[in-house]
């Protein structure tokens, strides 16, 4: 670590380096100061610059309309949904990354396929389709987020596994391991934090759906994102609207948060 | 594969068969292209709305994406600020940063009443002759995911070449060009790839901060497929249509260009 | 079988599987009740989930069904399971899904819908029909009542339980507009004198929608001149009438006509932030609330139009695909009770007029309504229905809201 020191004293000294992150924070951050300011007003009419009144109005509101069930339901969406197009996008991913299929082209497109589709293509047939199925609402639900998740963990782990060398895990097997275990414990860890970005994305799209979770599930499940929706199509719910958001942007963040210092420890711990 | 393929599959052919009329609601089925034909100057409008904010809103995203991705390279001060405020971005739905944008950018929005720009002279950013407020949203949630996924799949490796550079003697210009630039090309094209076709099937953030006519392709395709009278579904279909079309020729072309620069390394 | 020529003809498999269900909607269709007694169907329905679809934009709405509602639903042996959605229209979209599939066991039991869904569900026979004519609470509504007769023109026909009472509302700020025009053509009146403070939604937004109509009645010289069907030579002697007054006030409307705020949501947010001086809307009720939290100025108003405004009911409908409808039809006659009525027309609680006509109630049941506090903005249902106007038939509103389209919203840029 110690080599670093002098390339990072010299950035510091370039005058980009405390211009270009605080507009970058500027740039990350504003856009959410509504919600931010919102989430602790309990009355802002008019054009006043800050709410008159402070307070948790909305916070209130949002226990009533049953977020904290809502969420959890929102979670367990997202990891069955991370469950079931991590792995396949680990390994379709390292296909395309290390170019072991013959036309990688083919499957590329195909992958496009769901981005593409994904906001008309529920309700203007597949719905009828999959009812027609009998297959339960809540299973196929997982299922069909999960192959609209698959492209952003495909993507995710075609990059990361362009960035490793596939000698790495040739050289694993040459010094005995089997191709399992060089996978298992060469590649993946180098691949942690692919891995870690792809699960993140794949838990993502079953946490913050609103058209797969409602016309394909039928209403069965009640996540966060369709009272946040709901919140949204009405006059004067500014105040809940922002809080439903926040609290479902919160716990992604504090996982986040927890694995990063998790990564951090192993780190420190590994270099002593 | 074969998953993916049975859903976009029956989700695509039963669009294109609702938009030739074959799978109606109400009445016969039979075969008609007046879905496409009755609204093609609706269409043409509506394809260019779309293309304009989906190519403007990539373009932003995918500069300001890498611009963040080789901040966090550079692992200076406030990196952990930038990334994790990156992370908070993406997990925030479109709708709620369309709600929000809208708050902020609006004629009497948080913006114009903090910049003590008078109402009169503040620009029409939402639902104004072009759509500066759909592109700014679409580009600040979607920056935050080029600026992800650039920063790990280059991570470590960045680091480690940048250090060799440096120790060479390379100016940081030079080891941005040479080195992070070729790094990230194949996540910041695929991502960017990702970004323009999203764009372009995104609903919800148009509808909230665009105008009434014209309308990008998805928005119309909304309107049209809620309609009262049931026999719009085939309109509603078609535009569907018209825009998963463009989609899919977006990836057909994008895609070898993706494939070319993860290539060259 | 090849496994790639499997592949590319599994979508096609399951798309047949799709179109052999649609080409020929019919099993279901028009079900009715049959000749089941009313005690016959409350003891099917004990036990039933009832998945009730509603707009979850109202707050008070919300509250209402989850904490007055349901726990009385719960006494009568149904649950009652709100499912929250953006727009009544994503319903819509499960319902017709399901009716193209045939299914038998749907998930939503009841929905409450206005009168541009109901038409759609009616368009496609989505509806269990029959049923609401026999509810023991419906002897409380007036059976001469237009109003929950007829939705929208069509005929109710037992498809649906009239649930409240929806007035047209335009709104004011008392203390931007001095002296409140007195008629439809006085309001664009004064939208020309007062330019960028007016405008309205772009239908075919519901309420925008409504007002192009409104307007309608006013250049036709009334809703009298109007057939209620849709009449094609009708349409070609009144509209041009109506284009010309709309595209004569767009420069003087809201960024001079050349958009329109895309909903009543957007308007409100207009009004709230004093971008224009008049807000409209079909569900007055909501004014009480939004006035005491601040978000609409203390001193708005509602703005009684001497011609009077459109009205209509909204109501409690049940797909014909409905897994529950026992439950459901159980839900919709405790919804259509004196007491039910009674506690959701507090403004209090949701300040929703009642269907019920007051004098066939009992003494006890008819002081209900009578105390009931009043609303600081919202004036009583007598009050705001003077004069009331019958809506026209749906078969207007797709003619009018396209040709709204072309004539004027292109001609503000």
């Amino acid at each position: 670590m110690s080599s670093q020191t002098p390339v990072r004293r010299r950035a510091e000294h370039h005058p980009h380096n405390t211009v270009i992150p605080a507009v970058l924070v500027l740039w990350l951050v504003i856009p959410l100061t509504p919600l931010l300011l919102w989430a602790g007003a309990s009355r802002w009419s008019g054009t006043a610059r800050l709410p008159q009144i402070f307070g948790l109005r909305g916070w209130q509101e949002a226990l009533d309309s049953g977020v904290i069930a809502a969420l959890l339901r929102s979670a367990l969406l997202g990891v069955a949904v991370a469950l079931i197009a991590t792995p396949l996008g680990v390994m379709a991913g390292r296909a395309l990354g290390w170019r072991l299929v013959r036309r990688p082209a083919l499957p590329s497109v195909v992958l496009l396929g769901p981005v593409v589709l994904a906001p008309f293509a529920v309700a203007m047939g597949l719905d009828v389709v999959i009812l027609r199925l009998g297959v339960p609402g809540e299973l196929t639900v997982v299922l069909v987020l999960s192959v609209f998740a698959l492209p952003y963990t495909t993507f995710t782990m075609r990059a990361t596994y362009l960035g490793l060398d596939p000698a790495l895990e040739e050289q694993a097997r040459v010094l005995g391991a089997s191709s399992r275990q060089a996978r298992r414990c060469v590649t993946l860890p180098a691949a942690a934090t692919g891995l870690v970005t792809a699960t993140g994305l794949a838990f993502l799209v079953g946490w913050s759906d609103y058209a797969v979770t409602l016309l394909i599930g039928g209403g069965q499940i009640v996540t966060a994102p369709m009272l946040i929706g709901s919140a949204a199509a009405g006059s004067g719910n500014d105040a809940l609207t922002s809080i439903l958001a926040i609290s479902a942007s919160l716990p992604p963040l504090v996982a986040l948060a927890v694995f990063t210092y998790a990564a951090s420890r192993r780190r420190t711990a590994a270099h002593t | 594969m074969l998953l993916i393929l049975a859903v976009t599959g029956t989700a695509l052919a039963a669009v294109v068969a609702t938009s030739l009329g074959l799978l109606p609601l109400v009445g016969q089925p039979r075969l008609s292209i007046a879905g496409f034909t009755s609204l093609s100057g609706d269409l043409r409008a509506a394809t260019q709305e779309s293309l304009l904010t989906a190519a403007a809103a990539t373009v932003l995203a995918a500069v300001i994406g890498l611009t963040i991705a080789t901040l966090v390279g550079r692992a200076g001060r406030g990196v952990r600020l930038v990334i994790g405020l990156a992370a908070a971005v993406v997990t925030v739905p479109h709708l709620v940063g369309a709600a929000a944008t809208g708050l902020l950018l609006s004629d009497v929005g948080l913006a114009q009443r903090w910049s003590g720009v008078s109402a009169a002279s503040w620009p029409e950013l939402v639902g104004g002759r072009w759509p500066w407020a759909t592109v700014l949203e679409l580009a600040w949630k979607e920056s935050a995911f080029v600026a992800l996924v650039v920063t790990v799949s280059v991570g470590r490796q960045y680091a480690d070449l940048r250090e060799v550079s440096a120790v060479l003697g390379a100016p940081p210009r030079a080891q941005w060009r040479r080195v992070l630039l070729p790094l990230s090309a194949p996540a910041l094209a695929s991502s960017s790839l990702i970004v323009f076709v999203y764009s372009l099937g995104t609903y919800e953030v148009a509808r909230l901060l665009g105008r009434a006519y014209p309308e990008p392709l998805p928005v119309m395709a909304y309107r049209l497929f809620t309609d009262i009278d049931v026999a719009a579904r085939p309109q509603a279909a078609a535009t569907a249509v018209v825009a998963t079309g463009l989609a899919l020729l977006v990836a057909v072309i994008g895609l070898p260009l993706v494939r070319r620069l993860g290539a060259d390394r | 079988m090849h496994p790639r020529l499997a592949r590319l003809l599994l979508p096609a498999a399951l798309l047949g599987l799709a179109a052999s269900a649609c080409a020929a909607p019919g099993a279901p269709a028009g079900s009715t009740t049959e000749n089941r007694s009313w005690s016959q169907i409350t003891g099917q329905a004990k036990g039933q989930t009832v998945d009730l679809w509603m707009y979850g934009g109202d707050q008070q709405g919300n509250a209402y069904v989850d904490d007055v509602l349901t726990p009385a639903a719960a006494k009568l042996g149904v649950t009652l399971r709100r499912v929250p959605v953006a727009d009544t229209k994503d319903a819509m979209t499960r319902i017709l899904a399901e009716r193209q599939a045939g299914s038998q066991d749907g998930t939503v039991d009841l929905v409450w819908v206005n009168g541009d869904n109901f038409a759609t569900g009616k368009q496609a026979d989505a509806w269990l029909c029959g049923w609401s004519s026999q509810l023991p609470n419906i002897k409380f509504v007036a059976p001469d009542d237009v109003l929950v007769t007829q939705d929208f023109g069509a005929r109710v026909d037992g498809c649906e339980a009239p649930w409240h009472k929806a007035q047209f509302t335009l709104v004011y700020n008392s203390a931007r507009v001095a002296t409140p025009p007195t008629s439809m053509s006085g309001v664009l009146q004064w939208a020309k004198d007062h330019p960028g403070r007016f405008t309205y939604p772009a239908p075919p937004d519901f309420t925008g929608s409504v007002f192009v109509r409104e307007v309608l009645y006013s250049t036709s010289g009334g809703y009298a001149k109007i057939p209620s069907k849709f009449d094609q030579g009708a349409y070609d002697k009144l509209t041009p009438k109506l284009w010309d007054a709309l595209k004569h006030v767009a420069p003087s409307l809201w960024r001079q006509g050349r958009t329109y705020p895309r909903d009543s949501v957007a308007l409100d947010r207009l009004y709230a932030d004093g971008e224009v001086d008049m807000t409209m809307t079909y569900g007055p009720a909501t004014l009480t609330k939004l006035v005491a939290d601040g978000t609409f100025s203390a001193t708005t108003r509602v703005l009684p139009l001497d011609e009077g405004t459109i009205g209509n009911a909204s109501f409690l409908a049940i797909p014909s695909s409905a897994g529950d409808p026992e439950g459901a039809m159980v839900v919709a006659n405790l919804a259509l009770s004196p007491a039910q009525q009674a506690l959701k027309a507090d403004p209090g609680t949701w300040g929703q007029f009642t269907v019920l006509d007051t004098h066939l109630l009992s003494h006890s049941d008819r002081a209900r309504f009578d105390n009931l506090p009043a609303s600081r903005v919202v004036p009583p249902y007598d009050v705001l229905s003077r004069n009331a106007n019958p809506e026209l038939a749906s078969s207007w509103v797709h003619p009018l809201d396209e040709g709204w389209r072309r004539a004027v919203l292109g001609s503000g840029s």
